[in-house]
């Protein structure tokens, strides 16, 4: 790694190199105050860690960027989904009882997506979720092994909602299934049928 | 500022600073400027760890090398060949300070702006965010969540891992794993375009 334009590349040659693991726990405030300072001391001579450090902290930036795009189908906690309406974003929430069912769209000035889906979860130790839509029906997508906190009784996950903004009226049928040794275990089925929001259509 | 004693090897950086501190002041405006593009980023870094905040670290880096290149030009820094120790310790100070609101940070440039060389910059380059979505959906469900979590609000283990039933020690692996999947995924697509 070369050093910044008219300098030479700056790092003593006995200095070992931070880990990913190092630079990911300094980043995301899991050292400890030692290892903080060991790290702040490095970093501030090794131009190879601080452009690995950069590197973390533009797919960081990049991941925010791709969730507020609208493009993710993703895994999250009610917590996560509730900060995200703190923080400003414009929230569309979904919240079914077990095995329920809900008219649904998305109005153009809507940001993130959420579903929320109550299942009873209680001793079950992986989930998987089928979605099955309309429009496909030959094509069922499945998500294994996600996460979810079964205290609580929820799954809760975002939307890709660019996409589904621009799809037409269908309906999607989610299934989560708890997997066991003698296979799968259907926990609860739940279905939206979405709507496009209506042309002219005030948000 | 000089407690940190593992940074008072020397390298390029003493070596600039005692260029500097032998000129007249403002004589070495070509180490000053090297020495700029040297440090500038470094506290920069520091300041988006401590401050968590892009502009607040853009004008605690100016902050801390407009003090730096001052005291080197006046002399007032006794062992130019400890300037990293010195800037760490600058950092760690006005960090400090501003988290304890002692200090504005309009306040921070008020002084020493005028006296920073003019210095181009590195900055990586924002990311694709449609590629960065691509990559993250070959990821597995469990790597998605825990990277999006942890990322977007900046989180520690233990605060993602309460969120979603799993440990922290399960969320260190399950990221350090997701970030190297990304990281490759996200590179090999830089690489290809």
């Amino acid at each position: 790694m070369s050093g910044p334009k008219g300098a030479p590349p700056s790092h003593p040659p006995h200095l070992p190199h931070l880990s990913l693991q190092a630079l990911l726990d300094h980043w995301l405030g899991d050292s400890d105050a030692a290892a903080t300072d060991a790290a702040d001391e490095h970093l501030m001579r090794c131009d190879a860690c601080g452009a690995a450090l950069d590197e973390l902290i533009a797919l960081g930036d990049g991941v925010r960027a791709a969730l507020r795009a609208g493009g993710l189908l993703v895994v999250t906690s009610g917590a996560f989904a509730d900060g995200l309406a703190r923080r400003g974003l414009r929230v569309r929430e979904y919240s079914l009882p077990h095995n329920g069912s809900v008219n649904c769209t998305v109005a153009p000035g809507d940001e993130v997506l959420v579903s929320r889906l109550q299942a009873p979860l209680a001793g079950v130790q992986r989930l998987d979720i089928r979605m099955l839509d309309s429009m496909t029906p030959e094509q069922p997508r499945e998500q294994h092994d996600v996460p979810f906190d079964a205290q609580r009784g929820e799954v809760v996950y975002l939307n890709p909602i660019d996409a589904l903004r621009r799809l037409p009226a269908h309906s999607l049928e989610v299934t989560l299934l708890a997997v066991e040794p003698e296979g799968r275990r259907e926990l609860g089925r739940y279905t939206f049928r979405h709507a496009p929001w209506p042309a002219g259509g005030a948000a | 500022m000089d407690a940190v004693s593992a940074l008072a090897d020397p390298g390029p950086e003493a070596a600039l600073a005692r260029r500097i501190a032998e000129a007249a002041p403002g004589r070495a405006p070509d180490a000053e400027a090297a020495l700029y593009r040297l440090l500038a980023p470094r506290a920069r870094r520091y300041g988006l760890r401590h401050l968590r905040d892009s502009e607040a670290a853009a004008d605690l880096m100016q902050h801390v090398m407009a003090l730096t290149l001052e005291r080197l030009r006046s002399g007032a820094l006794r062992e130019p060949e400890r300037v990293l120790s010195f800037v760490l310790g600058v950092c760690r100070l006005t960090v400090m300070d501003l988290k304890r609101g002692e200090r504005r940070r309009e306040e921070l440039l008020q002084r020493y702006a005028d006296a920073l060389p003019m210095a181009d910059l590195h900055v990586a380059p924002r990311l694709d965010h449609e590629h960065v979505a691509r990559c993250l959906e070959r990821l597995a469900e469990r790597e998605r969540a825990v990277i999006v979590m942890s990322f977007y609000d900046e989180q520690p283990a233990e605060t993602v891992g309460a969120q979603l039933g799993l440990s922290a020690g399960n969320v260190r692996v399950i990221r350090h794993r997701g970030i190297d999947k990304l990281r490759r995924c996200v590179n090999a697509g830089r690489s290809a375009a």
